[in-house]
């Protein structure tokens, strides 16, 4: 025992910690640049990068480490590069750690929920503002634990430098043991030693997850909350309601309470029409024409939107609806034909050369198309105000006070300011198609596409997401496009239906028209499928 | 890195223990006709080093590094009292050998298999770790052979398996050697033989260094670990009640200091050095300083591949 504490405390062992530390800190340094570089090889849209970046993965995890040491500190001396010993080890524990980093980067990156990356593209966001506000900080997140991981293993994987004279903690233990015979007394004591710096990698993951963890400031907030005697019953049921992400829905429901008239009269309806009827055309597909390996989802569609107008695409599951959306706002590239947005011809620049990602993403931000998702697509990592705001500053440069106040304006009309700074995870799936209408606005977009924004919504929910829309098209005058499956929903707000089959339309006209009378037998079938619950006779 | 440094008084570092310098003096006594002439030159390196360096002035007041491995009491190992040098025998002879061409030495402690690859990639100068010039070895790296081997067979505690040697007493047994060892390749000829006598074949367990191996024996794992009889000798000392030396056996090879291939002048400096080293007494001197047997002197010689 007593040897046991000598060799624990002597300054030799000790020393080779120093060592011990430098060699992993090389590794883990290098192996993260190293990896970031792989990483975004492989991810790359280039495929002769992804493909080395490949080539050097399979290479240096599919060979032991101990060799590639020796590689690093006796082969490179004979091409010229004779590194100092600790750099060696640091170089080829860097090498060897690069491709685990860098799995460990593509899992995270490719773990963000791709909902939100395609809401970051819709709202104009270039590759790198979408990898750095959006992906990154969500990423980072869930790969603490296996950078912890991996930063233990490269500790204890330091101790092969001994192989290439690295005075490090077991190279030191190996030779004392050598001279002194005292073999196990040295191993345990060296064996403790790195126990503890492996704890302290631990304790470290362990503060840096708490530290980054969304919930941190609410389970603040509900501790101190609990000290306050007057909140407790409230607190109690409260807690619940955000658990089940749907808290409060009164003052959600006071809020919108002045509801306009729930639909136009007839005559109104004709002076509307007429109005736009002088509009200018707001978005103009042609001949659009889409196949996805072999199957045609889009068929040389037409379409054309004016200024202030509200078109419902209707149509059963497949007929091209989201596709045609997601081709207004160049989410998808298309085949042939063309899409013009406020006159200008997406996709190309002036002379006619298909633009780059980055410049795609600069044109969806100036033409302005908002766009909301059925299912959200919020910024799971930031709140509810900061997925308004965010954008704002990140896209279009706007001051952070002018960002939130415009945030705060938008809350408010969409009826929850009250939530302003609860994670999207914390809100009612209501609450959070609003706040992505909210987000989808705050640029002030000349057109606003909305994909079946209420289908993924329980029924109850629905109402209070459909009446924000119906706000925005009978007060605001937006010009919108909606592909939905509320029957009476569109007849009620939309100016004119268009019902889509196959990738073409096979029938559109005044909504009324078409929902009560339709003529082509496809759309007949299809509102009788639908009709049960959503007849439409909601005019007066 | 200052090393163990011979000659002590000098330097004024005493760092033999006070048994071990009383054992020193007597055989001082015991050899004194041997021993009175280096005596008596022990303030510097041999007069004749003088001139060695005025014909090899290449290395003079350069700092060259020896490429070890620490795990041979006697020859090579960290001192237990001050872990940040090394002493032995190949370290006294190795930093008079320096002190006669004007060079300091720093240490570079790899396993023994890695001594001559990292002579070779230039990451070391010079080796003088207890290594045997073999033929084979010498296509490597250039030797000046130093010293004679002779071999001890470490058994446990009354040589259950009755070894006494690399023969048919060794069949069916488990040696435990080095990596990169003579030894290895002299067990499994052994193999042929033992299968010829009717006898099952000898295992070999490869480790990476000296107290590896002798912890194979302590844990049960080998049967035996035939190496240099000084190391056999401090292992048994180590563990007495444990360990036993079976007997010595002769191994047809000389052990050497290793040079770069290609670097003739270095070689030939070296060998000039370790002749005026011998001639002054210090090599000898040294042997008895670590506890190692006489008989294990012999004048240098060059090996080489060719």
């Amino acid at each position: 025992m007593s040897l046991f504490l000598h060799y624990l405390s002597m300054p030799y062992l000790l020393a080779g910690i120093e060592l011990t530390l430098e060699v992993t800190a090389l590794g883990l340094g290098g192996g993260l640049i190293l990896g970031l570089i792989l990483a975004g090889m492989q991810l790359s849209r280039f495929w002769p990068l992804a493909a080395i970046a490949r080539a050097y993965t399979v290479i240096f995890r599919g060979t032991p480490l101990i060799l590639q040491m020796v590689f690093a500190y006796d082969a490179l001396p004979h091409i010229g590069i004779k590194l100092p010993a600790v750099l060696a080890a640091g170089l080829a524990l860097a090498c060897n750690e690069a491709p685990f980093i860098a799995e460990m980067l593509r899992a995270g990156v490719l773990g963000v929920d791709r909902g939100q990356l395609t809401a970051g593209q819709a709202l104009g966001m270039t590759p790198s503002v979408l990898m750095r506000r959006v992906v990154a900080p969500q990423a980072i997140r869930t790969m603490i634990p296996a950078f912890g991981n991996e930063a233990v293993s490269a500790l204890k994987n330091s101790s092969l430098a001994s192989v290439v004279a690295v005075q490090e903690l077991t190279l030191r233990s190996t030779q004392l043991a050598s001279s002194t015979f005292d073999f196990f007394s040295i191993f345990f004591a060296s064996g403790l030693l790195y126990l503890l710096l492996t704890a302290t990698i631990s304790a470290i993951q362990l503060f840096v997850e708490w530290l980054l963890d969304l919930d941190r400031t609410t389970r603040r907030e509900r501790k101190l909350a609990d000290y306050l005697p007057w909140r407790r019953v409230d607190l109690a049921t409260k807690l619940d309601l955000a658990d089940v992400a749907s808290p409060d829905p009164e003052p959600a429901a006071a809020e919108l309470t002045d509801t306009p008239p729930l639909a136009l009269t007839r005559e109104e309806r004709a002076r509307r029409a007429a109005t736009i009827a002088r509009n200018n055309i707001a978005v103009e597909a042609k001949d659009l024409t889409k196949s996805y390996g072999g199957q045609k989802v889009l068929d040389g569609l037409d379409l054309t939107v004016r200024v202030g107008e509200v078109v419902a695409l209707l149509g059963p599951s497949g007929s091209g609806k989201s596709t045609l959306l997601r081709c207004l706002n160049h989410l998808e590239n298309w085949d042939a034909g063309t899409v013009r947005v406020g006159g200008r011809r997406l996709g190309f620049s002036e002379d006619g050369k298909r633009l780059s990602p980055r410049a795609v993403a600069n044109e969806r931000a100036s033409v302005g198309v908002g766009m909301v998702f059925q299912q959200f697509n919020l910024f799971a990592h930031v709140s509810a105000k900061e997925n308004i705001a965010g954008p704002l500053r990140w896209v279009h440069g706007m001051t952070r006070i002018d960002a939130d106040r415009r945030a705060s304006e938008l809350l408010d009309r969409v009826g929850l300011s009250h939530r302003a700074n609860a994670l999207p995870r914390h809100l009612s799936g209501g609450q959070q198609q609003r706040v992505a209408i909210a987000r989808a606005l705050a640029p002030n977009p000349s057109v606003l596409l909305l994909d079946e924004p209420t289908s993924a919504l329980d029924p109850e929910l629905v109402n209070e997401v459909l009446e924000v829309i119906r706000r925005l098209a009978i007060d605001d005058g937006l010009t919108m496009i909606i592909s939905t499956h509320q029957i009476r929903f569109a007849d009620e707000v939309a100016d004119r239906v268009a019902f889509l089959s196959g990738g073409t339309i096979i029938e559109e006209g005044p909504a009324h028209e078409v929902l009560s009378n339709p003529r082509n037998p496809l759309t007949a079938r299809f509102l009788s499928v639908m009709e049960a619950d959503k007849t439409p006779e909601a005019v007066r | 890195m200052e090393k163990s440094i011979w000659p002590q008084a000098r330097r004024g570092m005493a760092r033999a223990s006070l048994p071990r310098r009383k054992l020193m003096l007597g055989a001082a006594i015991a050899f004194g006709l041997v021993v009175v002439a280096p005596l008596s030159a022990q303030a510097a390196a041999p007069p004749a080093c003088a001139a060695l360096q005025e014909k090899y002035p290449d290395w003079k007041g350069k700092t060259l590094v020896n490429a070890i491995n620490p795990h041979t009491p006697g020859y090579e190992t960290i001192d237990p009292k001050d872990p940040s040098k090394y002493i032995g025998f190949d370290i006294d002879l190795g930093e008079a050998i320096g002190e006669c061409l004007g060079f300091k030495l720093t240490y570079k402690p790899v396993v023994f298999a890695a001594l001559l690859t990292t002579l070779a990639a230039g990451q070391a100068d010079i080796v003088i770790s207890d290594i045997y010039a073999t033929k084979e070895r010498a296509k490597a790296a250039d030797f000046i052979t130093y010293s004679k081997v002779f071999d001890g067979v470490l058994v446990a505690k009354g040589n259950p398996k009755g070894i006494n040697g690399i023969n048919l007493s060794m069949c069916g047994a488990a040696a435990a050697e080095n990596t990169g060892y003579v030894e290895v390749p002299l067990i499994q000829t052994l193999a042929a033989e033992c299968k010829k006598a009717g006898k099952p074949e000898p295992t070999i367990q490869l480790y990476d260094n000296n107290a590896n191996c002798i912890q194979a024996i302590l844990a049960g794992r080998a049967d035996t670990y035939v190496n240099d009889v000084n190391s056999v000798d401090s292992a048994v000392k180590a563990y007495p009640d444990k360990l036993e030396k079976a007997v010595a056996v002769t191994i047809p090879y000389s052990v050497g200091i290793a040079v770069p291939k290609g670097k003739p002048k270095f070689r030939d400096a070296v060998l000039a050095a370790l002749i005026e080293v011998q001639k002054a007494g210090t090599h000898m001197e040294l042997l008895k300083k670590h506890g190692l047997d006489v008989n294990n002197f012999m004048e240098p010689e060059i090996l080489t591949a060719d």
